[in-house]
């Protein structure tokens, strides 16, 4: 209880219920009761009183009387009028002058008797109610001295200059009207005000008089006669194209329009217009084709022949109505559903009944067609706010809103599909491949060939930025209309994309490219001609590579055309290839100081390197996403529910692209290459210095590396402005960093079988070719200090593949492989040493093989396995001391092998002697000071 | 539950929702939060806390005018419209009673029945003569003929003839 009992007297919470306890603060009501109630009740009441009851409670008392003149009442009497609200200061003044010049002699002397009135309250035999006459006196007269400023005066004022054109109320409804014009003047816009003012008089808000309910229903009729007047009047202006006349009418209309359900005269007029009744002038169908293609050119006429409407029709409106009517917006709502949208449902269940590809593309044209109105309505009255863009916009968009679900799931569906058939085509043409096998599908490894595989992917990339850069279609026209689109879009229509985004992005595709562009458009050209430069650039670079330039230029270039994307498309016998794949076999042959033609020759025969990944399959999945997320991004800006599900379905779309790139395409091409790999026994094929599969593999790595800079450029480009980039959150962002992740993953495995598989070859490279007496030769042979040909050979074979993969993947990924393959290798010769008989001489070309495996091994730069290979090289030396002792004082030197051999590592070595039989004893019995053959019991 | 302690000692046990149409109750809840301590009421009488009650009982969930209504157009509109039919009946009281909840709902801070109740009082004023105005608010006429005169002619304007 007595938690409480402080929160009486002082409220705590002044501050969250300020106007209701401003009341109470402002009341003390202890001090001030009147009669039964607290002063600010009175107040309360007084705010509820009706105008003709305040004199008599004034008389009630002085406290009431002083309440009668509180400013608080009068304030809201005042506002209730809206005169300020609504800008009637200028009516109520010619009210006031009309009725002077018969100004009724009772007309009531307000100020004066303000002045009194202070004088009143300030006399001094009024000892009752001290406090309050006292504030009461200089409240009057602070009010008071500035004359009208009071609300009260104020209302007194509007109360008495109203109150006289109430007579004419009282009149039969169908004198009301003529009989208030002579106090309400002539013109039409005055007339409406004087009307309107009166409407809030009278209004249940300020009750004037005891029956203003009564004259309320009056005022109504005469205003709604009064209306009825002026729409006649303004149709028949409108009939005689008296524009001055309609706008005259239709002001007055609008200030007498209460503010409540439609204004009149702005739907009539809309409705009126002949352009919502014509639907019968154009056929929707006509943008069909014959072969069933879309050609928007009727289309655009009708959106013309619309605009034009419009546009006539827009101008006169604007002027005509106030713009706070709505009436243009309104129109073109009706214009939009009516005529536009009736056009466009047909249009789309036509398409939609041909083909679903067709559906979406009719969507997105008649979308961006139709939003041509848009601009129409927001050139036309230049004075729109930005509310009111927002206003024009809507209509287009709650036009086409009935459209939007089908048309966003049949995206994602459509698009779904779409990628699903570009697998399957792929799937089916590389097993094609893999059956046949015939040297006739021979592929080249372009990026392989290139002798900068860096320069290659940029030039491959910048093509493609520039493709990612052509403008698209949205509205397909015939090629005339087209150009005609362009030379117009100078004109600021909309649908001015004139290319055909999809022979642009097709471009891409190499065959079309020596057929020569098909369509004349100026753009297109403009970028082929961009995309032949980049691959002009190529080719040069390719001859280059070439020793033979010359003669196979001619050859080369037109190969660059088609092959420098990857073209493993579909379809492809690429004639150009194969006519090109013996000259660089002959190229080969005679030059064999370019490794990577070499590489080229010996790739030739064998055929079935057919490639798991395509360039050309990612092109065409981005293509094909492109083409969705252009038609979705003709949505994006709309409002709402459905401009979040657009926003949804751009991120699906590209997620969906992702997946399918990386699942149905990376993963399966990786994962068949890794398994070839693992299956390749190096026995079964021809000694050669190239793995194939592990070429084919690196090959991979680069185009694996190519496509992924291709979605980074294209999710760059193309999403970028939709998501947020930085959100590590945001699923776009996530499934791109999955795609990468995928990717990576695939790399390091099939580096991890690629290494198995380069090692096997190697060791099988030395196995076979290192004859049995190579580091045994028979006394009387030369010497020859250079490597073995086995060596060489595993070397080279080294040296190509590793060279290869310079410039497909990081660094850190390089030295990994590098690594590897250093330790294998280590391995390998160990192995290979232990198995083989040494002789003195023989030491010699071990030392000269190690020696040329340390310096390949240097060649790659990582440092752990070159001093690995260092130690590797100091234990020929073993092979070459002929003193025994000296041999052993060798091998215990732990320190000379930098500890990477134990002695008895070192004692397993030297067993691999030629004279091994021979030191054996003296050897053991200088390292460990016994002899086995003498001490050993067992023996 | 909310407990309210009248002035003549009754305890009211009412629904936290239902008490909170009271902007002064509902303050002191927040401020204080969940209690079993009873809110002592000393302004308010059992009859007529029992009246409110049943008022706020009757607008449960209705949203609360906010604080600012004053200033609200649409709050000066709902102001002069009439009185419900619910609430005609509920005020319907004797002349007494009204007061009361008049000042009930003016010390709770219960806006939308202080209005109903000021109306009321609005209607009863109406068409009365000062003098039944008087009786009406148990006023004390202190006016010399002569200022009531100055005063009937100040309003003149008003008079509704």
């Amino acid at each position: 209880m007595d938690k409480f009992a402080a929160l009486e007297p002082t409220r705590l919470y002044s501050s969250s219920a300020s106007a209701t306890n401003k009341r109470a603060s402002r009341a003390q009501p202890i001090s001030r009761w009147i009669g039964k109630l607290p002063a600010d009740i009175h107040l309360l009441v007084l705010n509820h009183l009706p105008i003709p009851d305040i004199p008599a409670y004034a008389r009630a008392s002085r406290a009431t009387a002083g309440l009668s003149r509180d400013e608080k009442v009068w304030e809201r009497r005042w506002n209730d009028l809206s005169i300020t609200r609504h800008a009637l200061d200028d009516t109520l003044d010619d009210l006031e002058s009309k009725q002077k010049p018969k100004a009724s002699p009772c007309s009531p002397p307000t100020i004066s008797v303000d002045d009194d009135f202070g004088d009143f309250t300030s006399a001094p035999r009024m000892p009752s109610v001290p406090s309050l006459s006292a504030a009461f006196t200089s409240f009057a007269f602070t009010d008071a001295s500035p004359g009208k400023q009071t609300f009260r005066t104020r209302y007194t004022r509007a109360h008495s200059i109203l109150n006289k054109c109430l007579a004419p109320l009282k009149q039969p409804p169908h004198a009301v009207l003529s009989a208030l014009t002579p106090l309400i003047g002539v013109s039409l816009l005055s007339q409406a005000r004087s009307l309107r003012l009166l409407g809030f008089f009278l209004s249940p808000r300020v009750q004037p008089v005891r029956n203003w309910d009564i004259l309320l229903a009056a005022l109504k009729a005469a205003i709604d006669r009064f209306d009825v007047s002026l729409l006649t009047a303004f149709d028949a202006a409108d009939s005689r194209g008296d524009e001055v006349m309609m706008r005259e009418a239709a002001r007055a209309s609008w200030e007498v329009w209460p503010g409540i359900g439609d204004w009149e005269m702005g739907k009539v007029w809309a409705e009126k217009r002949e352009i919502l009744y014509e639907q019968g002038r154009w056929n929707p169908l006509a943008n069909f084709t014959e072969e069933n293609t879309l050609d928007f050119t009727p289309m655009d006429e009708f959106m013309a022949s619309i605009i034009r409407a419009l546009e006539e029709h827009g101008t006169r409106a604007v002027f005509v109505f106030p713009p706070a009517a709505g009436v243009l917006i309104g129109f073109a709502e009706r214009v939009a559903n009516e005529v536009v949208g009736e056009y466009i449902a047909p249009l789309l269940t036509r398409a939609r009944e041909i083909s679903n590809a067709l559906y979406l593309t009719a969507v997105a044209a008649s979308f961006r067609e139709s939003w041509r109105i848009v601009d129409v309505l927001t050139t036309l009255s230049s004075n729109f706010s930005h509310k009111d863009k927002d206003k024009a916009e809507d209509v287009v968009f709650m036009m086409f809103e009935p459209n939007m679900d089908e048309y966003l799931d049949e995206e994602i569906e459509s698009l779904k599909q779409a990628f699903e058939v570009i697998c399957k085509e792929w799937a089916r043409s590389t097993l094609a491949l893999a059956s046949h096998g015939l040297p006739t599908q021979a592929q080249q490894t372009r990026f392989l060939t290139a002798q900068n595989p860096a320069l290659m992917k940029r030039t491959v990339l910048a093509s493609f930025t520039d493709v990612l850069l052509l403008p698209v279609t949205i509205v397909p026209r015939t090629v005339g209309a087209g150009v005609v689109a362009v030379g117009g879009a100078v004109g600021g229509a909309v649908g001015a994309v004139g290319t055909g985004m999809v022979q642009g992005i097709a471009m891409l595709n190499p065959q079309r490219w020596v057929g020569g562009t098909g369509s004349v458009n100026n753009a297109k050209e403009y970028t082929s001609f961009g995309l032949r430069n980049a691959e002009g650039e190529a080719a040069i670079f390719e001859i280059g590579a070439d020793e033979e330039g010359g003669n196979d230029s001619v050859d080369e270039s037109s190969m660059a055309q088609s092959s420098t994307r990857d073209t493993v498309s579909i379809d492809s016998t690429n004639t150009a290839a194969t006519s090109f794949t013996p000259s660089t076999f002959d190229t080969s042959q005679t030059n064999v100081a370019s490794s990577t033609s070499a590489i080229k020759a010996t790739l030739a025969p064998t055929g079935n390197l057919d490639l798991l990944l395509s360039l050309d399959v990612a092109l065409q999945l981005i293509h094909a996403d492109r083409d969705a997320l252009k038609r979705l991004e003709i949505f994006a800006s709309y409002p709402g529910h459905y401009g979040i599900r657009v926003r949804e379905t751009i991120e699906e779309a590209f997620c969906e692209m992702l997946g399918v790139l990386c699942n149905r395409h990376l993963e399966k091409g990786f994962g068949i290459a890794t398994e070839r790999m693992n299956s390749y026994k190096p026995a079964e094929h021809e000694e050669t210095a190239s793995v194939a599969p592990l070429l084919q593999f690196f090959e991979l790595v680069h185009i694996g590396d190519t496509i992924q800079s291709m979605v980074q450029v294209f999710f760059d480009k193309e999403l970028a402005p939709y998501i947020d980039k930085t959100d590590f959150l945001n699923v776009v962002v996530r499934e791109k960093k999955r795609f990468e992740n995928t990717l990576d993953d695939c790399v390091a495995a099939g580096l991890n079988a690629g290494t198995q598989v380069l090692m096997n070859q190697v060791e099988h490279i030395i196995l076979t070719l290192t004859k049995p007496r190579e580091y045994y030769p028979p006394e009387d042979a030369p010497l020859e200090l250079g490597p073995t040909q086995g060596c060489t050979e595993a070397i080279r074979c080294l040296d190509t593949h590793c060279k290869l993969l310079k410039g497909s993947t990081s660094k850190e990924v390089l030295e990994v492989f590098y690594q590897e393959v250093g330790i294998r290798l280590l391995a390998i010769l160990q192995k290979h040493i232990k198995r083989q008989i040494i002789s003195l001489n023989g030491g010699f070309q071990v030392i000269a093989d190690l020696n040329a495996y340390y310096s390949f091994i240097a060649s790659l730069k990582v440092p752990n396995i070159t001093a690995d290979f260092s130690h590797l090289k100091m234990l020929g030396h073993v092979f070459v001391v002929e003193d025994a002792k000296d041999l052993a004082q060798i091998v215990r030197d732990v320190t000379r092998y930098g500890g990477a051999y134990r002695p008895e590592d070192i004692y397993e070595f030297i067993q691999r002697r030629a004279d091994w039989k021979k030191i054996e004893k003296t050897v053991d019995k200088t390292m460990y000071n016994l002899s086995f053959k003498e001490d050993c019991i067992v023996c | 539950m909310v407990h309210l302690v009248t002035s003549d000692n009754v305890e009211f046990v009412v629904d936290k929702e239902v008490v909170e149409r009271s902007v002064l109750i509902k303050n002191m809840l927040e401020d204080v939060g969940e209690t079993d301590q009873s809110i002592p009421l000393a302004n308010v009488s059992s009859a007529v806390l029992r009246k409110v009650i049943e008022y706020c009982e009757h607008h449960r969930g209705e949203p609360l005018p906010s604080a600012d209504a004053d200033q609200n157009q649409d709050e000066t509109r709902k102001r002069t419209t009439d009185i419900s039919e619910w609430d005609q009946k509920f005020i319907t009281v004797d002349q007494e009673m009204l007061f009361e909840i008049i000042l009930a709902a003016n010390y709770l801070d219960i806006k939308s029945l202080l209005d109903v109740g000021c109306k009321t009082v609005a209607n009863m004023i109406k068409g009365k003569t000062p003098d039944e105005i008087r009786r009406l608010f148990n006023i004390v006429n202190d006016f010399t003929p002569e200022e009531e005169a100055q005063i009937k002619k100040e309003n003149e304007w008003a008079e509704d003839r």
